[in-house]
């Protein structure tokens, strides 16, 4: 395109090429600027290595609290117990009025699982587990009451709360009782971790962010003399731009793999200590890795920081710089 | 082709660089700019690669007002004019074939047509076995030689040289503005800023002559034996 001279085909649209061979040719030159950002890369290798290794830790620091998280949240849900609403029965309750209920709850659909606990059942466990053994046995009548166990499907602690009101509601039920104390204050500290970890994975993407930002503004400014000849020779600020913004991608994809890297060494680092704390819980708490996603997604953020972070310090920086004589 | 109509150009602090300016250079004309340095000769080229925007007073290439074109537009004007400067401004860590190939890198060109025209152009200046050096490892004037490929490459119709010969010797600088001559004779247009004026003289071309910001000559430059 000229301006100044119509009529004088300039450049590649002075041939005429076709709509197909031309998105080849995009992709294509593309492919090569990135490559070549890559070997610029390659060329000061002590400089890239830093940066890569900057933005690495700071992308594994908040890849470790995500699995932290990740972790709690397997823990909590391996405690759906915690949601069991203890039924206890009135006193005088005919027994097939409770089997009937037991019969009805059964049927419900927002109920798991249901367990009913005579009183009979109640007492022999009482007594193998209280140690009182044989002083029970003096007393006249069975103080315990029936119970039935209830699991619900949803543990949530709002719906658990609802069929608790709804179950409670019952008419041979004399209470119904939901450790919601527990479940609250486990959530609590599950929602606290995750805000947390929010904020601070926030600061750290920032300062990656910042870091690309910056590397990127010093090699701007080594190749000040390099971009003013490309100015005076008609190159457009996108064109000057996009090496540099090649180069805030690789530093992304560089750090992200880093960061994946650092995080499954801890990871395999921590696994012994892990499990000698668990086998003491007698849990079969199995610590989980990254998945595929995650990998990608981690990647991605990298890869999406650095390009963010070069674009910023591009836009600022080459349009200032102007060829000052020829 | 280029048309400069009472151009001023003045510096903050009251500097004036130029100073009612008017010339006109037609399709296919080859001249000379003259003048001490601090004359206005550097000014004068800056207008027209729109490094500097002229004070007051309009400049034209092919009747087109540069006053007129956005900043983003700028590397589309440079494209058609092709600079040559005085310390070649070469890119020192690239071969002689990526610093000629720049300009049409910039235009998008790949390939063979690519490496076709820049073969072309260093063939022109007799650089063709040069083209896988470092600048670095070639003379002074072949430095400048490779500037001129890197101006001419795109075939641009006006060409702009800023002391092309500043730093050659007497030999080395007929040769170069043979080069310009022979780019001349295929109809572009050329304007060489020199303050060698012996040089200038021995061509015969048409001489402009600044002086602290004005034209005081314009015309054949007559030739004076130095004393």
């Amino acid at each position: 395109m000229s301006i100044l001279f119509t009529g004088r085909a300039t450049g590649a649209a002075a041939k005429k090429i076709g709509l197909l061979r031309r998105f080849i040719m995009f992709w294509l030159n593309h492919i090569r600027q990135a490559i070549a950002s890559l070997g610029e890369l390659w060329r000061t290798p002590s400089a890239s290595v830093l940066t890569i290794a900057v933005l690495g830790v700071s992308l594994t620091l908040p890849a470790t609290l995500h699995l932290l998280v990740k972790n709690m949240q397997q823990i909590s849900s391996s405690f759906t117990q915690a949601a069991e609403i203890s039924l206890y029965i009135r006193e005088q309750t005919a027994d097939n009025q409770v089997q009937s209920l037991v019969a009805i709850l059964r049927a419900d659909p927002e109920i798991a699982q249901v367990i009913f606990v005579s009183k009979q059942e109640a007492m022999a466990e009482f007594q193998q587990i209280s140690g009182f053994g044989a002083a029970l046995n003096y007393l006249s009548t069975n103080p315990l009451p029936d119970l039935i166990r209830v699991l619900p499907k949803n543990t949530a602690l709002e719906a658990a709360g609802r069929l608790l009101q709804r179950l409670s509601d019952e008419r041979v039920v004399e209470f119904a009782k939901l450790d919601i104390d527990w479940l609250t204050r486990l959530n609590a500290i599950v929602g606290m971790l995750q805000q947390a970890v929010l904020i601070i994975a926030l600061l750290l993407l920032s300062a990656v962010l910042l870091i690309v930002g910056n590397t990127i503004r010093l090699s701007i400014m080594n190749k000040k003399d390099e971009i003013e000849v490309m100015k005076l020779v008609g190159a457009t600020d996108a064109f000057i731009q996009r090496p540099f913004l090649y180069t805030g991608v690789w530093f992304g994809v560089f750090g992200g793999l880093l960061a994946f890297l650092v995080v499954e060494a801890m990871l395999w680092w921590l696994q012994s200590a892990i499990s000698n704390v668990t086998a003491l819980y007698q849990s079969d708490f199995s610590l989980q890795a990254m998945n595929f996603n995650e990998f990608l997604s981690l990647l991605l953020i990298a890869i999406l920081l650095g390009l963010t972070g070069s674009y910023l310090s591009v836009r600022r920086h080459i349009s200032v710089i102007e060829p000052t004589g020829p | 082709m280029l048309q400069f109509d009472q151009v001023s150009k003045s510096y903050p602090g009251g500097f004036v660089a130029l100073d009612r300016i008017s010339f006109r250079l037609e399709k296919g004309e080859m001249a000379f700019l003259t003048g001490h340095s601090g004359a206005g000769k550097s000014t004068l080229l800056k207008l027209i690669s729109l490094i500097e925007r002229p004070t007051a007073g309009r400049v034209l290439i092919n009747d087109i007002e540069l006053s007129r074109i956005k900043r983003s537009q700028i590397p589309y004007v440079r494209r058609d004019v092709g600079i040559i400067f005085q310390n070649h401004r070469l890119l020192m860590n690239h071969t002689v074939f990526d610093n000629v190939a720049l300009p049409l890198v910039i235009e998008g060109f790949t390939g063979k047509e690519m490496v076709k025209r820049v073969h072309a152009a260093l063939d022109k200046v007799g650089l063709l076995d040069k083209v896988r050096c470092l600048p670095a490892t070639l003379s002074g004037g072949e430095q400048q030689r490779v500037g001129i490929a890197r101006a001419v490459v795109n075939k641009p119709p006006l060409l702009l040289a800023d002391e092309p010969t500043g730093n050659l010797d007497p030999d080395l600088s007929k040769d170069t503005m043979r080069v310009f001559e022979a780019f001349n004779q295929v109809g572009v247009s050329v304007l060489v800023a020199t303050h060698d004026l012996g040089l200038v003289a021995r061509m015969k071309y048409r001489t402009l002559t600044l002086k602290h910001g004005r034209m005081i000559n314009d015309g054949l430059l007559q030739y004076q034996e130095p004393l």
